[in-house]
């Protein structure tokens, strides 16, 4: 885990769009989803996008994470130009800094809890005993160190969703980001998502980009952004007591 | 390391199933035909296999035991004359027309004239010594049990081949020919049988060599002399293959089994192909969630194509073991099955080549592993 002394400090840019565009063409029709878009993410907060269905969010997710390019425009991620990058470099950069959470879970029937934390470990080169060590004090920080050996079939889902956090956390990223995590949940396991989420931010100091239309999630992050039409409408600091000019749109 | 591939087809062995049924079908309809082939096709060189001679002399040109022609006597004083040779000994074989004691329609028997003495080199394997002695009776026969319906005879009955009379004085078992019935009798009786005026000597010469080992060199060391007329000679080895190609590919049967195992293999692959492709489909989201977490698109072909190989094993597995006990079957029922090394290898490779076809079919629709549409 992260120690906060060497976490990046929250005034850090760990994620930058610089005049991001993007549409999808389907047959003749070409639908923009991004529009000139310009923002920076600070690094070790939990930020918030949210915005109605459709708005470009998750797509916004997508390119800031290096999962899709963009038409026009740059992405920074911790300091690399992701545009610069091939697949496999961008396989190589997520590997070391990145996790993902989905709002399906996306756990393998066949592996248990602790399994499915250790699979991607094992491809970061550790060895066997520290992935291990790694996916136990993982499992453990989101609660499911009872339930590790349990398979998905015996897991709620909430804890399914705990197991999918417990696999990006054990990777031990700078970025984290989470596509929608507690809509396919109730309100108690929402709720625990989101404390989870939170912590991660400012325990560990990653930087947790989550993307929700959940109003839930609004308390709890350190910024909102609000989008709509693929363009950045308002960016809020709910809880904050110094709010810095960063990421306002152009 | 998290052995994704196996615990999957563990836990999930219903959705791999058709596809291990597949792969074993596969492998089990090889297994069957190539025993089969090999069983049957073995019969056209019995004459070779189950004789002890090291070294057959024949005619130039011979392609299978059954279509050679006479060379001359005097052959046999030229390849005594080689210090290797200890014992040799002359083999006719006449083709007959035989006519049983009940109505049976015209029916081909292969005579083979042999020596009936009892260190005799022909059918010493398959020929029991008092049967033997007993083929120096004139006009004594001796015939496969599983001929004798066929041939519409009893043991202790008489028929005429070519015209002149026989009787059968014993029944073996082994001695199953392909295309006719194999009928055994003395080098005399064979004489009296052969009805070609042509024939002047006899089929083959037959000998035994200090060293077998020797009988690749001997047998080129034999040939070539002009001396006696036209002859040449092969090793035992040698001329059984030759025997058996000429049958499998001059016949048909082994282009007929190329196109089988072709199709066993395409159908096979067909099969286990889609399967493992529905199986990666059915993973496509956890996939693409390991290539988000940056688990690059390598390591998931490994996993499908260790998933191919353990489909392959099992198959494999079963197909053995189902194998084994057909061929045990088709023993006790008189089938004609035999199964070698290089049979078996075939086999294996052949499945494991399925599996390994499938997989990499399979490995192609992981181009639609992409996580940025789990964002979507």
């Amino acid at each position: 885990m992260h120690d906060p002394a060497t976490a990046p400090a929250a005034d850090q840019i760990a994620l930058r769009a610089i005049g991001v565009s993007k549409a999808f063409v389907s047959g003749n029709l070409r639908t923009q989803v991004l529009h000139n878009l310009t923002l920076d993410i600070d690094a070790g907060e939990l930020t918030l996008i949210a915005g109605p269905s459709g708005c470009g969010k998750s797509t916004l997710l997508s390119i800031l994470s290096g999962l899709q390019k963009v038409d026009s425009g740059r992405v920074q991620a911790l300091g690399s130009e992701l545009g610069q990058l091939d697949l496999r470099a961008l396989e190589r950069f997520r590997l070391e800094h990145t996790g993902f959470v989905f709002q399906g879970f996306n756990l393998f029937p066949a592996l248990s809890a602790f399994e499915q934390v250790e699979l991607p470990l094992n491809h970061m080169g550790l060895s066997r005993d520290e992935a291990r060590h790694r996916a136990r004090l993982s499992l453990e920080e989101v609660g499911l160190a009872h339930r590790m050996r349990l398979r998905p079939a015996e897991l709620s889902g909430g804890e399914k969703q705990r197991v999918a956090i417990a696999r990006a956390l054990a990777k031990e990223p700078q970025l984290l980001f989470a596509d929608e995590p507690t809509s396919a949940l109730d309100a108690v396991n929402g709720q625990m998502i989101i404390d989870i989420l939170h912590r991660i931010a400012s325990v560990h100091g990653t930087t947790v980009l989550c993307v929700s239309h959940d109003p839930r999630l609004v308390m709890h992050a350190d910024r909102v952004l609000a989008m709509e039409d693929g363009r950045i409408l308002s960016d809020r600091r709910p809880a904050a007591s110094a709010i810095d000019n960063h990421g306002i749109p152009s | 390391m998290v052995a994704l591939a196996r615990k999957t087809l563990i836990y999930e062995w219903r959705r791999f199933l058709p596809a291990m049924l597949a792969v074993g079908f596969a492998g089990l309809l090889q297994l069957l035909q190539i025993a089969l082939v090999l069983g049957i096709f073995g019969a056209t060189s019995l004459y070779i296999t189950g004789s002890s001679a090291d070294v057959w002399v024949g005619y130039p040109g011979t392609q299978n035991v059954g279509s050679g022609r006479s060379i001359d006597a005097d052959v046999e004083s030229r390849i005594l004359l080689d210090p290797a040779v200890t014992q040799i000994e002359p083999y006719i074989w006449v083709d007959g027309d035989w006519r049983g004691p009940h109505e049976t329609g015209g029916v081909s028997v292969f005579v083979s004239g042999i020596d009936p003495a009892a260190d005799g080199l022909m059918f010493s394997r398959v020929l029991p010594p008092a049967l033997r002695a007993r083929l120096a009776e004139p006009d004594a026969i001796v015939v496969d049990r599983s001929a004798l319906d066929q041939l519409g005879v009893g043991l202790g009955q008489i028929a005429t081949i070519n015209g002149h009379q026989v009787h059968v004085v014993g029944v073996a078992s082994g001695l199953r020919a392909l295309g006719g019935v194999n009928v055994l009798c003395s080098l005399d009786t064979a004489r009296r049988l052969d009805s070609d005026v042509d024939d002047i000597g006899p089929t083959y010469l037959v000998a035994r060599l200090r060293d077998p080992r020797q009988a690749d060199a001997v047998a080129q060391r034999l040939r070539g002399d002009k001396a006696f007329g036209p002859y040449t000679a092969w090793s035992a080895r040698d001329f059984a293959r030759r025997s058996e190609l000429y049958w499998l590919f001059d016949t048909g049967a082994g282009a007929g089994v190329l196109f089988l195992a072709g199709i066993v293999f395409l159908v096979g692959a067909v099969i286990t192909s889609q399967t493992l492709i529905a199986a990666v489909n059915g993973s496509v989201r956890e996939y693409a969630t390991l290539n988000a977490l940056g688990v690059g698109v390598a390591a998931l072909r490994r996993v499908v194509l260790e998933q191919a190989f353990w489909v392959g094993a099992l198959g494999l597995l079963g197909a053995g073991v189902f194998g084994i006990v057909m061929l045990l079957l088709a023993h006790s029922q008189d089938v004609p099955v035999v199964l070698n090394a290089p049979a078996a290898l075939a086999c294996i490779l052949l499945v494991m080549g399925l599996a390994a076809v499938s997989g990499l079919a399979a490995m192609r629709s992981l181009r639609r592993v992409d996580p940025a549409t789990l964002l979507r």
